[in-house]
């Protein structure tokens, strides 16, 4: 009977009663497993690049300045919050902190910087070991993305400026 | 019959057809056959073997093979078998016979593997463009390895029409989508309409295709690939990482923990639930019935907030990486998600109830986009919409994957084939979910919840996967490649081959159940639209013409 | 000036005020019980007020196929529900009762579905001219109950002049009020359908037709179009209760106001229920619905002419 079961669904709500919360107007707390905006730590950052090579959208640009210096940069733009880069990180040096309300006019504001003094491998430039054969990108060597236009090349440089440029390069090393 | 049975079957059947037979486990078999043979054995499959057409697959193999090489894949479901035929194809002009005249299911993956790859379909019926956009120049395909990932074609003409087909006598075109009210994305479909009834539909999709295959083959990595693939679509995104994963896993020969099993497990049941709830809230609306569709969503709050809880996410949950999960869940979490689910199950029991005696929504679903099992099997659909019209597939239990082969549930089945029938499949499915996720957090084993990968994933193995999506079977192709990558993916989402189901559930009814009919396959145009390279083609692809609506519903015994 | 002719003009501008000053009220009341059967907060009151100052703001984006008659058939749509309000009893006497009679007011009220059907017309769109036609169908089944009404109550009073007619006349004097007990269910279980309301607002179904009529208007001529909504709410209400809840009135008129709006908030309130528990029907079940309907109203007619 139609009349019964509008009642049926008519006494449902109504014991349900006002449900929808007051958010923006008072805030409303994440659990603690909340993926936020990532934090970078620079202090904990050792330059690996992991994090940059595990970003599905490409978000971490490296830069080697010279051989000493290291610039990681983290745009923010695409960033999906996966939390990738928070689980390769060696040293925990990222956090998926609890923020969401990033909105801003101005797309730099979530941008996060590092610069970093490096350590030199005299054979190779840089090498780091990766958690596992599937977090690895194959980009050994100086890294050159490009910082200012904001853009990932996914090439990096061997030994020295010199050398030629390739897409992947995989080095023996004995 | 078991793979070993199956291979026996062709090679008797077929002597001399066979190239190459791998059978890497006993519920997987792929063939590579001779070309002049692909008909007739895929008629035989269909045909006499009665298996079920899931998707065929075009891929460049230049590098590795010289050649190209088209894939179709079957399932037998009362064997637990997934199966692939492979050919190749020349590397000059790539050109395989059609099979879709035998198996209407595959019209479109031929479409599609001709627009993206450029393997020719011989003898296809309707070799028009499909996924492509209508500017796109002729002879470029994009799923090739020469192909940049990030290239734009040139000669891109961006006046060229597409070009429609006449509507029938006295008939009004009416242009549904791809902005519409009721439709979450993009889709057009273009009625043609005779005062109130539907006679007849034409379909463009693919507006929203992303090109995620392309970039799985070039740019991403295995690991980083869950991150998209959970992003093919809009509510099941669990599924298709779990696809993923395991089609590589498959491939690599590598077993996931028994507790990541479990907690894959959970995640999907979780999933179907938040999607199941949403889609009777959505059907609501399309009614008219707000209330109803308010009631849902409140019910299903909590759910999302529970994953939230277990993920960090209310929907993109990030969750597997090959060969585990990252998320484990603690004492507290199961505490809480077994109050969740008591909650659920009370309040849902009481709304079954209520809605079940519901004459005024009944008046609007009963009778209204029917399917029967004739359509199910020419056209190859799946979910609750091949459940309701009494075809008992679900992949749960005829593929089982992840820990669905150590919990008990049963598979909703109703017999009208109507949006009624879709309701209480969904309905009652929910209920089974639950069970399910009760089992698992019983019998929930310790250990760790990644496996530890030692060596890099070996090259060119192939593995298929399919996962019970809410909306039917995803099914997922991968081979595994070079550089921490795949060679190629592809993705068959539900909807896709739902799709082709709907010119003929909507052909001579009313208008106004276009919608619902619509919305009863729970379509995602997002998961159809899956990616390709900047190509128009939908997952669904298929667009389905007049005169391939006539030609099918006549083959039904329409008129 | 005469004063009868100065009080009629008087209760004729009370009532469009009356009219355009708690349209939008009770749309609110509408909205906000809604929400409350749907677990939700819901806007306040005021809002629908809101809403049309905001439209009545916004770029016309003149996008029909004759902008001309769309402009003329949303002015003409509130213009005659306006009207209608002047000759409909509203806590006073029927203001224009001199100047028109009942058969007018049937021709008012059926102008103003027409300007509806001209201004789909007008708009040109395939949606609209689906709802248009979803409109006309309806039009042509509904409008007779109510004329059926009006006739019930003539044949009773053996008059068609407003304030008679207009006063409970559907209940014979005497006999059993057979005719008008069953005319007043007839006409409460058609009021949702009069108002445009779920499950009836068939022909601006949103999810299937787009808005339907409504779907090339935006601005100030969709203010108006909504305004007229909101108006046929209460003018609608307005005249179920003049044929058929009259009762009550006293010799002072703020008092007769209070007891008209509390009654007309009580149809409101029916109105809202039911729309909030009932999924949309589709065009040919309303029809069905609505011939039932039309075969009672027959029967209540038989039954006035034989004096019940």
């Amino acid at each position: 009977m139609s009349w019964l079961s509008k009642l049926k669904e008519t006494s449902i709500c109504l014991q349900a009663g006002r449900v929808t919360l007051p958010y923006p107007a008072a805030p409303r707390p994440t659990p603690p497993r909340f993926r936020g905006r990532p934090i970078f730590d620079p202090a904990k950052c050792i330059g690996c690049a992991g994090c940059a090579n595990n970003c599905p959208a490409r978000e971490i640009l490296v830069l080697d300045v010279c051989q000493e210096i290291r610039i990681i940069k983290y745009l923010g733009r695409r960033c999906t919050y996966c939390g990738r880069c928070a689980d390769v990180c060696p040293e925990k040096a990222i956090t998926m902190s609890q923020e969401f309300e990033t909105a801003s006019n101005d797309i730099h504001d979530l941008t996060q910087e590092m610069e970093l003094f490096m350590g030199t491998c005299q054979r190779c430039g840089r090498c780091f070991t990766e958690p596992g054969p599937l977090e690895q990108l194959k980009l050994k060597g100086y890294r050159f993305d490009a910082l200012a236009e904001e853009k990932w090349v996914g090439r990096s440089l061997a030994y020295l400026e010199d050398q030629p440029v390739v897409r992947d390069i995989d080095i023996e090393l004995d | 019959m078991a793979a070993q049975q199956i291979l026996k079957q062709l090679q008797e059947r077929f002597p001399g057809a066979i190239q190459r037979s791998d059978i890497p486990a006993d519920n997987r078999l792929f063939v590579y056959v001779e070309r002049a043979a692909l008909k007739a054995i895929c008629r035989h499959l269909f045909r006499d073997l009665d298996a079920r057409y899931i998707v065929g697959i075009g891929l460049d193999d230049r590098p590795v093979s010289g050649s190209f090489i088209a894939a179709h894949n079957f399932a037998f479901d009362a064997s637990h078998v997934l199966m692939s035929i492979l050919v190749h194809a020349d590397a000059e002009r790539p050109a395989v016979d059609s099979i879709a005249s035998e198996v209407p299911a595959a019209n479109w993956s031929e479409r599609e593997f001709r627009d993206l790859v450029g393997i020719q379909p011989i003898g296809h019926p309707t070799p028009k463009r499909l996924v492509l956009p209508d500017g796109w120049p002729e002879g470029v395909h994009p799923l090739r390895k020469d192909f940049p990932w990030d290239g734009v074609p040139a000669g891109y003409d961006e006046h060229r029409q597409y070009v429609f087909d006449e509507p029938p006598e006295g008939c009004v075109v009416v242009p549904f989508g791809p902005f519409h009210p009721t439709l979450d994305e993009p889709a057009h479909f273009r009625l043609y309409v005779d005062g109130e009834t539907v006679l007849g539909c034409e379909y463009r999709g693919f507006m929203v295709h992303r090109a995620i295959e392309k970039l799985a083959d070039s740019v991403l990595s295995y690991n980083e690939i869950p991150m998209a693939a959970e992003r093919i679509c809009g509510i099941c995104g669990c599924v298709h990482t779990v696809a993923y994963s395991q089609a590589v896993e498959q491939a690599a020969a590598l077993t996931p923990t028994p507790r990541a099993q479990f907690i894959r497990t959970i995640m999907l049941e979780l999933e179907r639930l938040h999607s199941h709830l949403l889609w009777v809230g959505l059907a609501s609306h399309i009614l008219g019935f707000d209330t109803l569709f308010m009631q849902s969503f409140r019910i299903r709050e909590p759910i999302m907030w529970m994953a939230e809880k277990i993920t960090g996410n209310r929907k993109t949950y990030a969750l597997c990486v090959i060969g585990g999960v990252r998320w484990d869940i603690t004492p507290e979490i199961k505490a809480e998600l077994t109050r969740l689910l008591d909650t659920l199950e009370r309040e849902w029991t009481a709304v079954t109830e209520a809605v079940s005696g519901d004459r005024n929504m009944q008046k609007r679903t009963r009778g209204v986009g029917v399917t029967d099992r004739a359509l199910v099997k020419e056209v190859g659909l799946i979910g609750p919409i091949a459940r309701a019209a009494g075809v008992p597939i679900d992949c749960r239990r005829d593929h089982p994957y992840a820990a669905y082969d150590r919990v008990d549930f049963d598979v909703v089945v109703q017999a009208d084939g109507d949006v009624w029938s879709r309701l209480l499949v969904r309905v009652l499915e929910v209920f089974q979910s639950i069970r399910i996720i009760r089992q698992c957090l019983e019998k929930l084993p310790e250990g760790p919840i990644q496996l530890s990968v030692q060596d890099e994933l070996p090259a060119g193995r192939m593995g298929i996967s399919s996962v019970e999506a809410p909306r039917g079977e995803s099914h997922h192709v991968v081979i595994t490649g070079e550089n921490n990558r795949p060679r190629r993916w592809r993705v068959r989402a539900p909807t896709y081959q739902n799709l082709q189901g709907v010119p003929a559930m909507i052909k001579d009814q009313q208008l106004a159940d276009m919608t619902i009919s619509l919305g009863s396959i729970d379509p995602c145009f997002s998961c159809t639209d899956r990616l390709e390279v900047l190509d128009i083609r939908s997952g669904h692809q298929r667009v389905y013409s007049q005169e391939e609506l006539v030609q099918l519903t006549r083959r039904g015994g329409g008129r | 000036m005469d004063a009868r002719l100065a009080a009629m003009i008087g209760y004729a501008i009370l009532n469009v005020i009356l009219v355009l000053l708690v349209a939008p009220l009770f749309e609110g009341v509408v909205r906000k019980l809604t929400a409350k059967i749907q677990s939700r907060q819901g806007p306040p009151l005021r809002q629908p007020y809101y809403d049309l100052l905001k439209l009545l703001g916004k770029e016309d984006l003149e996008s029909g196929e004759v902008p001309g008659m769309q402009r003329a058939a949303a002015s003409a749509a509130l213009v005659v529900i306006l009207s209608v309000a002047t000759l409909v009893p509203m806590g006073g006497p029927a203001p224009l009762h001199e100047a028109a009679d009942v058969i007018l007011l049937i021709y008012l009220i059926t102008l103003c579905g027409i300007s509806t059907l001209l201004g789909a017309l007008a708009a040109g769109s395939t949606y609209s001219l689906l709802g248009m036609s979803r409109e006309m169908m309806t039009m042509m089944i509904l409008e007779p109950l109510l004329a059926v009404a009006i006739v019930i109550g003539a044949v009773h009073t053996h008059s068609l002049r407003l304030p008679t007619v207009l006063n409970g006349s559907a209940y014979a004097e005497g006999a059993v009020p057979l005719a008008g007990l069953l005319m007043a269910l007839v006409l409460l279980l058609a009021l949702q359908a009069f108002v445009g309301r779920v499950p009836f607002d068939i022909s601006e179904a949103e999810t299937e037709i787009m808005e339907g009529p409504f779907i090339e208007y935006s601005g100030a001529k969709l203010a108006l179009f909504k305004y007229v909504r909101m108006a046929k709410l209460v003018v609608y209400s307005a005249l179920f209760v003049a044929l058929f809840v009259p009762w009550g009135n006293t010799w002072f008129y703020p008092a007769n106001l209070v007891l008209f709006l509390g009654k007309v908030f009580v149809l409101v309130l029916i109105v809202t229920v039911v729309g909030a528990t009932h999924a949309r029907y589709r065009i040919d079940q309303a029809l069905r619905y609505y011939a039932g309907l039309f075969a009672a109203a027959m029967v209540a007619l038989v039954l006035a002419v034989f004096g019940y």
